[in-house]
């Protein structure tokens, strides 16, 4: 089942309640899309397997609530992840400007700082939009974090934003591959026992 | 390839390869060496690399039997040759020439060119054959062992000639040394060939220096010999010269910093600051000895006299170079580095606790037989000091007490008083009248939001003024002065003790920052927090419940001290339970009953009856005669869909704090559900408690409210709002709950309608600090002293760069090197600690940095020190001295600028004479009046400098060699004379067309 999978990664989705984290998330997993999802509470767990440029990488990802007072209990979960998904609606404007609490609770809380971010604006489906997409991408780059618009409805941009996320994090080797950093050729030049090694100054000081 | 032409190789051009004997092999294992490594034809125009830089590649080949040559030689490090005793190590090392760009279009190799290049000369650090060939690459083969040194001379022929052998039949013109001799003696032969021409690398090493050679006229005999050039008068030679001299008293200058006084910790004098810091620097001068070496870059013959009656090379004049050498010790003295590297020893230790003390015990008695002072020891053993009016370190003692009963006194392996300071230190709110409130806890948060302060975020440590951080410093002196592992453990027990003591007790522990634990912290700094909220709650509980008797439980001990402290272990919850029922306290903090409350009032019945009551009418418009209770405050405008009262935000009940370890748990659990809708829908079954808690709380709060309502407090979006035009043509908002919300028996509505209206402080405990704070203690309980250290190392760790840095700033603003290795150590080990199980490999390389930088850091007070650099009252004198200073630590050599009438040189000159003085055991009355008088000084028999440690020759010229027709070649022979060491290294090239 694993054989041939090149790491697991875990992948949070935050945001604002009612957003559409667990749509998007439903979209992705099972390609399904349910216009009367309940409310989540506290978090929800999916898994996926997914392949980006031929290598294959198992997805944990955590559907956090949005709720506010679920938020006390949801800052645990974001220990460990490589990658946060930050979603906003694009026809509430609220759910966008309430973004950058979520970035500070991500700084707060996540234990590590090479943490990969991306922003999705949700429910681009619909008609009456009130974020521009260049408002997006404004704060995306202000935040260095990936951006894309999507609609777990249509199941535009969905999948390309997971596979973005994922292509991105096994990019960044320090994030998932603890083994393999610091790894290197080591440069030096002294040789072991008084073979040859290098001398300062007389050999017969030493 | 070039190898084509050379007269050499014809002969060897059997393809015979049946007969071929070992050393054949040998030769063609040396070839393919050299020509997987591309090493074959010319080597010129290669671009030339910054200096410094060195390529390393190894691989070793069996000349004997089987051939296990089939590796590839891959860049390997120093120590990790797989082969044994037989084999050979072929090393290649390409050196790169300082800084020189001069590529000669020639016909000669590259080598032979640099044996001419005065470029090169005494390098400051490099290998040795770079030291006396002036090379820039070289291959050497090496013994992989020491036990298998080249002895003979017939072998090191056959040697020499295979590989004479195999350069000419690649056309390698990398010039290629064998080592022969033991390794210590560093004895090479080598051989560069290039088209038409070969030089010979030869050499002599003795341990004393004929007499004929002591001088560089002798020297230049042998050189001249040695060529044995027919050609007169011989082309002039050109000479290089280099004294070295050292000094090494330092009489004058004490090393400041004396070693800590353990004694004085002892007394129980010193506070339990000293606990808090580590000591740092150097006991001893870290700076053994400085070179100075004086340069004649570039002299003819002739120029000057140096043999064996008089010499004109006197060190004054010239320009000079001095660099600093530090103490060669393997381990750079440092004790932060000390410190850690012991703690760090502990994470390997097996024992448990118990087995640690117990086996302790055991000994001590075997020894005490023995041992009468010990005896005596124990019965002028003073009595612990009683402290009456502390409250905790009554506890302590007494528990103290109760460890000795079974241990014997004098066996625990930490002296009392050490304990008791440390205890102390630990736990200053023992020391105060007033038991630990509020305020003693507020007063450990963060003070400061500096950069330092954060720095436990990047090594999952703990905040520099917490418990865990004290502990940790504590843990770490104790094993270094206070009885190592066995001292450990004795204070770790007492912690745990101590730990427990507070919980039974309502003491809220000190030096920890409010609020559930802080998961950039390491875990066991979570779980005394962890703890910490247990005891807070528990403390609200208790003093809710007897608000009349204020001056009780939390505030003073049950019972007498004795009492209390007998309690140890699991026993004691009995115990305390029993007493506490006795004394009719806190009873309800140790229930098991089922009916667990979050807070208790004393009007508990009466609400009771309310609830009972609500739960079975339900609907709210019974509900809304009801009285609410556990409101916080009133939610702004928003009212009451039904009744129109103002909504109020209620009471509710914080989450569970959770740990790491929990929380990982937790997950674990939730994610084991799978991903199916049955998983899905148990999962937030499972997490609805707190949804329900509030539920609840809101419903006591607001009688009379419906979910609407409380949607609208606990997640607004669901509560879609419309402005409709109703019957009357008005605009009008209609609200209703989103579609989500209004799905059949979801979640959020069956919760809702299970809800009874019960305010926070009556419902079940979300969560039951009793039980965990007994897993909290059971975890502390059952660490060895290996996990203690494994937990408290980032602590440790955390400490040790802390110190550095606050060293670096007070005593060094001007090394940048420091602040940059600083900087490397923390983000390497906020790599390597934020993983759950470091490899001991990687902590070893933190800690190895750390010490290296703090005797870079003891290495700049030395100096600093000895070149007086705070003395300096000129301010353009002292900028010019302190980067002299700092460029002496950074780099391996350093000129003195205007040699000895420049600042520096002036101070170096004085160290040398001072030092030369007291050599002379010259009374100090009289160095001062000499000091006076510069001409009396000359006229002292005593001079300046003493004899140079060593001296360097490098001669050289072009000659045609071995006839007078010969092409003209660059020949050069360096020699090196110290007290007991003198060799000559050759390179002879010779013409091999016209001879």
């Amino acid at each position: 089942m694993d054989e041939d999978v090149l790491t697991t990664l875990k992948i949070l989705i935050i945001g604002e309640s009612g957003v559409g984290k667990s749509s998007l998330l439903l979209r992705f997993t099972d390609d399904t899309f349910d216009p009367e999802l309940a409310a989540t509470i506290g978090v929800d767990f999916k898994v996926k397997t997914i392949s980006v440029d031929g290598n294959k990488a198992k997805l944990a990802i955590w559907d956090t609530a949005g709720q506010e007072r679920f938020r006390t209990l949801t800052p645990s979960y974001y220990r460990g992840a490589q990658g946060v998904i930050l979603v906003y609606d694009v026809t509430r404007r609220d759910t966008f400007v309430k973004l950058d609490n979520w970035l500070n609770e991500l700084e707060t809380y996540c234990t590590r700082n090479d943490i990969v971010n991306m922003l999705v604006g949700n429910k681009i489906d619909k008609e009456n939009r009130e974020v521009d997409r260049n408002e997006g991408l404004k704060f995306a780059r202000k935040h260095s974090m990936l951006f894309i618009e999507a609609s777990a409805k249509t199941c535009d941009g969905v999948q390309c934003a997971f596979e973005e996320l994922v292509e991105k994090i096994i990019q960044t080797p320090g994030l998932w591959e603890s083994e393999n950093q610091n790894k290197g050729v080591k440069l030096s030049h002294s040789e072991e026992g008084s073979g040859g090694g290098a001398c300062g100054g007389y050999c017969s000081v030493l | 390839m070039a190898a084509d032409s050379e007269p050499e190789s014809e002969v060897f051009e059997i393809t015979d390869f049946t007969t071929a004997s070992e050393w054949e092999r040998f030769i063609s294992k040396v070839e393919e060496v050299l020509n997987d490594w591309k090493l074959i034809g010319n080597s010129l125009g290669k671009p030339l690399e910054k200096k410094g830089i060195f390529f390393l590649a190894r691989a070793g080949f069996e000349p004997a039997t089987s051939s296990t040559w089939s590796q590839r030689p891959t860049p390997l490090s120093h120590r990790s040759h797989p082969f044994r005793a037989t084999h050979l190590k072929l090393f290649y090392q390409r050196k790169v020439k300082q800084g020189q760009a001069n590529i000669f279009v020639d016909v000669i190799p590259q080598s032979m060119q640099d044996l001419l290049c005065m470029n090169n000369d005494f390098p400051p650090r490099a290998h040795c054959l770079v030291r006396w060939y002036g090379l820039r690459e070289f291959l050497v083969i090496a013994p992989a062992a020491h036990s298998d040194a080249v002895l003979s001379e017939s072998k090191c022929n056959l040697l020499l000639s295979s590989v004479s052998i195999a350069l000419g039949n690649t056309g390698c013109q990398v010039p290629l040394f064998v080592q022969i001799h033991h390794k210590w003696r560093r004895m090479y032969v080598g051989e560069c060939q290039g088209p038409g021409v070969r030089t010979d690398f030869e050499m002599v090493h003795l341990r004393k220096v004929p007499n004929q050679y002591t001088h560089l006229s002798g020297l230049l005999d042998v050189f001249k010999s040695k060529i044995g050039c027919p050609l007169t008068p011989l082309p002039p030679v050109s000479i290089a010269i280099r004294f070295t001299y050292v000094l090494q008293d330092w009489q004058q200058y004490f090393w400041p910093q004396q070693p800590p006084d353990i004694d004085a910790l002892v007394g129980g004098e010193v506070g339990g600051l000293e606990f808090g810091k580590l000591p740092f620097g150097a006991c001893e001068d870290p700076i053994s000895e400085l070179h100075l070496a004086t340069t004649w870059p570039h002299l003819t013959e002739g120029i000057i006299v140096d043999n064996d009656v008089y010499s004109n090379l006197t060190p004054r004049l010239q320009p000079s170079l001095l660099f600093g050498r530090p103490r060669l010790d393997l381990n750079p003295p440092a004790q932060v580095g000390d410190f850690v590297t012991e703690f760090f020893k502990i994470c390997r230790r097996k024992e448990s606790t118990d087995e640690i003390l117990g086996r302790s015990t055991f000994e001590e008695e075997g020894r005490e037989i023995a041992d009468i002072t010990h005896a005596l020891s124990k019965l002028t053993e003073p009595a612990p000091v009683p402290i009456h009016k502390l409250s905790v370190s009554n506890m302590v003692h007494t528990a103290k007490k109760k460890i000795r009963k079974h241990r014997g006194v004098e066996e625990s392996p930490l002296n009392n008083d050490v304990l008791n300071t440390i205890l102390l230190f630990l736990f200053p709110d023992a020391a105060s009248e007033k038991p630990l409130d509020e305020t003693t806890s507020v007063d450990n948060n963060p003070p400061s939001e500096s950069e330092d302060y954060n720095l436990y975020n990047q090594f999952k440590s703990a905040p520099s003024d917490s418990l865990t951080y004290k502990l940790a410093l504590c843990l770490c002196m104790i094993n270094f002065y206070h009885g190592g592992l066995k001292g450990v453990a004795h204070l770790w027990q007492e912690f745990v003790l101590e730990m427990r003591f507070r919980w039974e007790n309502n003491f809220l522990i000190p030096g920890l920052a409010n609020g559930p634990p802080d998961l950039r912290c390491c875990l066991l700094h979570q779980k005394l927090q962890m703890l910490n909220c247990c005891i807070e709650r528990k403390k609200a509980r208790d003093e809710g419940r007897k608000p009349s008797t204020s001056d009780t439980v939390a505030n003073t001990y049950p019972g007498d001290a004795g009492k209390a402290g007998d309690q140890v272990g699991s026993d004691s919850v009995k115990d305390t339970d029993k007493e506490k029922g006795d004394t009719g306290k806190s009873w309800d903090s140790w229930s098991d009953s089922e009916e667990e409350y979050f807070e208790c009032l004393s009007d508990t019945e009466e609400l009771k009856g309310n609830g009972q009551e609500s739960g079975k009418k339900g609907g709210h418009k019974e509900m809304a005669n009801l009285k609410p209770e556990g409101r916080l405050y009133q939610h702004g405008k928003l009212t009451l869909l039904h009744t129109g009262e103002p909504l109020y935000i209620p009471v509710t009940q914080e989450p569970a704090p959770m740990t790491e370890d929990l929380l990982e748990e937790q997950s674990e659990v939730l994610a084991k559900l799978g991903t199916s809708a049955e998983g899905a829908h148990l999962r937030a079954r499972m997490q609805s408690a707190c949804l329900l808690s509030d539920m609840e709380s809101f419903k006591a709060a607001n009688p009379g409210c419906v979910l609407e309502d409380f949607v609208r407090w606990y997640s607004p979006r669901d509560y879609v709002e419309e402005e409709v035009i109703d019957e009357k043509g008005n605009m009008v908002l209609k609200g209703e709950l989103s579609a989500r919300m209004k799905i059949p028996s979801n979640m959020w509505v069956e919760a809702w309608e299970t809800a009874k209206p019960i305010p926070a402080r009556r419902q079940r405990r979300l969560f039951d600090d009793t039980r965990e704070a007994e897993k909290v203690l059971h975890y502390f309980a059952i660490q060895k002293p290996a996990d203690l250290a494994r937990h408290l190392l980032p602590c440790v760790i955390h400490a040790a760069v802390l110190k550095v840095k606050e060293e670096e700033i007070e005593i060094l603003e001007n090394i940048s090197s420091v602040k940059k290795i600083i900087k490397q150590i923390i983000s390497h080990s906020s790599k390597v600690l934020h993983f759950p199980n470091p490899e001991d490999k990687k902590l070893e390389e933190i800690i190895h940095q750390i010490t290296n930088v703090e005797a870079l850091i003891a290495r700049a007070r030395s100096l600093k020190a000895k070149f007086g650099t705070e003395k300096c009252e000129q301010e353009e004198e002292k900028e010019d001295l302190e980067r002299f200073v700092s460029c002496l630590l950074e780099q391996p050599e350093v000129l003195v600028t205007g040699a000895g009438r420049g600042h520096a040189g002036r101070i170096i000159h004085k160290l040398f004479v001072n030092a030369q003085r007291a050599a002379a055991m010259a009374p100090p009355e009289d160095e001062l009046k000499r000091m006076g008088s510069l001409e009396e000084r000359r006229q002292n028999s005593v001079s300046d400098f003493p004899p140079p440690a060593g001296r360097e020759f490098i001669l050289r010229t072009t000659v045609p060699r071995p006839a007078p027709y010969s092409k003209a070649l660059p020949q050069r022979m360096y020699g090196v004379l110290t007290k007991e060491d003198f060799r000559l290294a050759g390179a002879f090239s010779s013409d091999t067309s016209f001879f």
